[in-house]
């Protein structure tokens, strides 16, 4: 699939702090990328300059095939921006409020009102027209910002930590949304902290700290990486008692082999659940599939000493732990 | 569902339609918005009733057709109107563009492509038709003082008009200084300067009404008389237009050329004052007024010019690639510098070249018509020498040099008169040599002995200019490389 944008060598700095420093991804048409970061990464600075509200120091953005950085305008009908701030006006209706975008973006008599009308739609905000964005809540007022940033038909969507604040609820929602437009054929990128939503909406994503870019590919890509990369995981076994079996006995048997294999280390024992991590020491470098290794060795150990194991799960890698394992949560 | 509800558009309709299309969008969200807010009412309100209280109270105190109520009576209506558009309207326009800064609504408007002179343009439109509105209200209240004698039409009619573009003028100066306002203590200090400003426009544009009624008739039948309103109206509408490009590049996003504008009006404006002063010299026959020019464009260059001469560098790259290769109207501070330059030399060299040609300039006189740019190019370069020789990265910025400018400004003119009355005089020649007024004053005063304070003006200024010329000139290459 070609790349509707393609981001090469993008540096921002502001005097000597290195804010963006040689970022290089794509995004094709249809699919989302999650932009993940801490706090003061870059994510917004390089969302910014792909938004044309920023210019590099140096580095080239492409939006299909031609340079945003040197024809901004040319660029703006293309994208559609929405920043971590809603962005409306609280004394304006919500027709009104997206009436006086569309007038903005040069859309005229019928074509406008079919736009706002079309985008009210997608969107469920035709029963609250008349509302204004003041009455609304969060997941509403998100939606509103969402709807502005579609009225230009735009084929890339930047947005800015759109989940921030909405409650379970409005991200499921905002979440159907995002896939809808994806399925419609537009790019998507998104940044958030809320890893376990990114991971289930992401085609792809880039992982960012201190302006550098971490990790990129596809999620399942990323997460194979950096799981087989990965000095811990972590596993759950649940113990079954019979008749006339203590449950705390076997707990107790239970912790005291799993202390004696190795790379076993945090055993914790409550009712009959088991907690425990397989951790690689220090200098140990982690083999393809160490996890796998360790997990039937220690299986063979329990059946051996006759502990009876309902069932053993080590927790699947996710968003969440590839970006703790390649950040360091250091800021620019 | 009713046959009226599903009627289609009529002709009427339709052109409504199209010209709402047509509109500025901001004008149309701004009147929408305006329109709902209570501010707008209670005032509207607040004015039909206190010009209704006039009326009776004139119409009760006028005695006959040879009374001259009218007059007062036209005043009284005049301060009630002025009140809604000298303050009310300018600070409504202030918040307005303060909270599209704030909620930084205007980079999402700037997106849509509608570009920051046209959010400005749509600020200022929505002003003049709330201003409309209240005028068109108070209209038949000041016809009423027409009939109660002591005032003509064309006063009246003078008057609106003037109050309108006077508006204009403060919405400008509230817009303006909205875009200053990014921090929130900034904004707090502004509130307060916006406050103390407004009031004092307000109070000029109740003195500049009672002046049009009391003294119009006398006043329009002189040359002069019309050489001071194009002044005026000059001095005004250049000074709005370049607040308003002011504006508009401080909304300009790095991606756009924000240095055109303003610097396009700044030369136009320099140029159009110094027209008005050989204007001013051949209808008054009098050489002062070359002299009074150079002092006037002087001063402008440094104060106004400063501002361009110390534009933002870093963010103009982009711009470089299009125009000519050595157009001053491009970003960065080496071409704000140099256009200032140019123009208080054009300007020096014309009205010199002109007083030199009448010949009746006293000595004095012609000195300090010379000096005057000398002084203006010691404290336009002295600033940005200083900033740029100061390592430290917040000394570089566009702020500093202005904030060091005004320093040296108190330094220079407050600091040798007080040396001097202790040790002789507080005028003194030699500890004021640099002064930008007492040392101005000196020269007038000495005649052909103050030729080698001239000198020195000029030597310590083109010293200066080098100096900043070559820091300029640094900053600007290694931005470029």
């Amino acid at each position: 699939m070609s790349s509707l944008l393609e981001v090469k060598g993008l540096s921002r700095y502001y005097g000597h702090l290195k804010a963006v420093d040689d970022i290089n991804f794509s995004l094709a048409a249809g699919t989302i990328l999650g932009f993940i970061g801490p706090n003061g990464a870059g994510k917004s600075t390089t969302m910014r300059i792909i938004a044309t509200l920023d210019i590099p120091t140096s580095g080239e953005v492409l939006l299909d095939g031609k340079s945003l950085v040197e024809r901004p305008d040319q660029a703006r009908p293309m994208l559609g921006y929405m920043p971590d701030r809603y962005g409306t006006y609280d004394d304006m209706t919500v027709f009104e409020f997206l009436d006086f975008f569309a007038r903005a973006y040069r859309l005229r008599g019928q074509e406008r009102k079919n736009r706002v009308d079309s985008v009210m739609d997608f969107t469920g905000l035709l029963p609250l027209k008349d509302k204004l964005t003041s009455e609304l809540s969060k997941g509403m007022k998100q939606r509103v910002a969402l709807g502005r940033t579609l009225l230009h038909d735009p084929r890339l969507l930047i947005l800015d930590e759109p989940a921030d604040g909405l409650d379970p609820r409005a991200r499921i929602e905002l979440r159907e949304l995002l896939r809808a437009l994806a399925a419609q054929g537009k790019a998507v990128l998104i940044s958030s902290h809320i890893l376990t939503e990114l991971s289930e909406i992401c085609d792809t994503c880039a992982i960012i700290e201190q302006g550098h870019l971490l990790a990129t590919g596809t999620v399942q890509e990323v997460l194979a990486r950096t799981s087989n990369a990965a000095a811990f995981s972590e596993v759950e076994l649940t113990l079954f008692a019979g008749p006339g079996v203590s449950l705390d006995e076997v707990g107790k048997r239970a912790e005291r082999l799993l202390l004696e294999q190795a790379l076993v280390s945090n055993v914790a024992v409550m009712n009959h659940t088991v907690r425990f991590r397989f951790e690689l020491g220090p200098g140990q470098t982690p083999g393809p599939s160490w996890v796998e290794e360790a997990s039937v060795r220690v299986l063979r150990a329990l059946v051996a000493a006759e502990i009876p194991v309902a069932t053993f799960r080590a927790r699947e890698h996710d968003l969440e732990d590839a970006f703790m394992s390649v950040t360091k949560g250091r800021v620019a | 569902m009713s046959a009226e509800s599903v009627r289609p558009p009529d002709a009427f309709d339709r052109f409504g339609e199209e010209l709402a299309d047509r509109i500025n969008p901001i004008v149309v969200k701004e009147v929408r918005q305006g329109l709902r807010t209570r501010v707008f009412w209670i005032f509207f309100s607040l004015m039909l009733v206190a010009c209704l209280f006039i009326s009776l109270f004139a119409f009760a105190a006028s005695t006959g057709l040879a009374d001259r109520t009218g007059q007062a009576t036209f005043i009284a209506y005049f301060v009630c109107l002025g009140f809604v558009q000298f303050f009310v309207i300018p600070y409504v326009a202030y918040r307005s563009m303060a909270r599209e800064a704030e909620d930084e609504t205007w980079v999402l408007l700037t997106l849509t492509g509608i570009g920051p002179r046209r959010i400005l343009a749509g600020k200022l439109g929505s002003s003049v038709l709330q201003g409309v509105l209240y005028s068109s209200a108070a209209t038949p209240f000041l016809l009423f003082s027409y009939f109660l004698n002591g005032i003509d039409l064309p006063t009246i009619i003078v008057g609106v008009l003037v109050a309108m573009a006077y508006q204009v003028f403060l919405v400008s100066v509230s817009v303006s200084l909205a875009t200053l306002a990014e921090s929130r203590l900034v904004r707090s200090l502004l509130h307060f300067v916006l406050l103390g400003v407004l009031l004092q426009g307000l109070g000029f544009g109740i003195t500049g009404a009672v002046l049009i009624g009391e003294f119009s008739q006398r006043l329009t039948s002189g040359s002069e008389f019309w050489l001071t309103s194009l002044v005026v109206l000059f001095g005004m509408v250049t000074t709005g237009l370049l607040l308003f490009e002011a504006a508009a590049a401080r909304l300009s996003l790095p991606t756009e050329d924000y240095a055109r504008g303003p610097r396009l009006v700044y030369g136009l404006q320099y140029l159009g004052a110094l027209l008005f002063f050989v204007w001013g010299w051949k209808v008054s026959g009098s050489v002062d007024v070359l002299t009074a020019g150079s002092v006037v464009l002087s001063a402008w260059a440094a104060l106004v010019g400063l501002f361009v001469a110390s534009d933002r560098d870093g963010m103009a790259r982009l711009h470089w690639v299009s125009g000519r290769r050595w157009s001053l109207l491009k970003p960065g501070g080496l071409r704000g510098y140099l256009l200032v330059v140019v123009l208080l030399l054009v300007a020096t060299g014309s009205l010199a070249g002109l007083a030199m040609n009448e010949g009746s300039l006293a000595m004095g006189k012609m000195l300090v018509l010379l000096a005057a740019p000398g002084f203006a190019l010691v404290m336009l370069s002295l600033p940005i020498v200083v900033t740029r020789w100061i390592p430290h990265p917040p000394w570089q910025t566009p702020a500093m040099i202005r904030i060091v400018f005004l320093g040296l400004l108190v330094l220079m003119t407050g600091v040798p008169p007080l040396i001097g009355e202790i040790v002789s005089e507080a005028d003194d020649l030699f500890l004021n040599a640099l002064n930008p007024i007492v040392g101005l004053v000196n020269i007038g005063r000495q005649g052909q002995a103050g030729l080698s304070f001239v000198l020195l003006a000029w030597g310590v200024g083109a010293g200066l200019a080098a100096a900043a010329l070559i820091s300029l000139r640094a900053r600007d290459t290694q931005w470029l490389a």
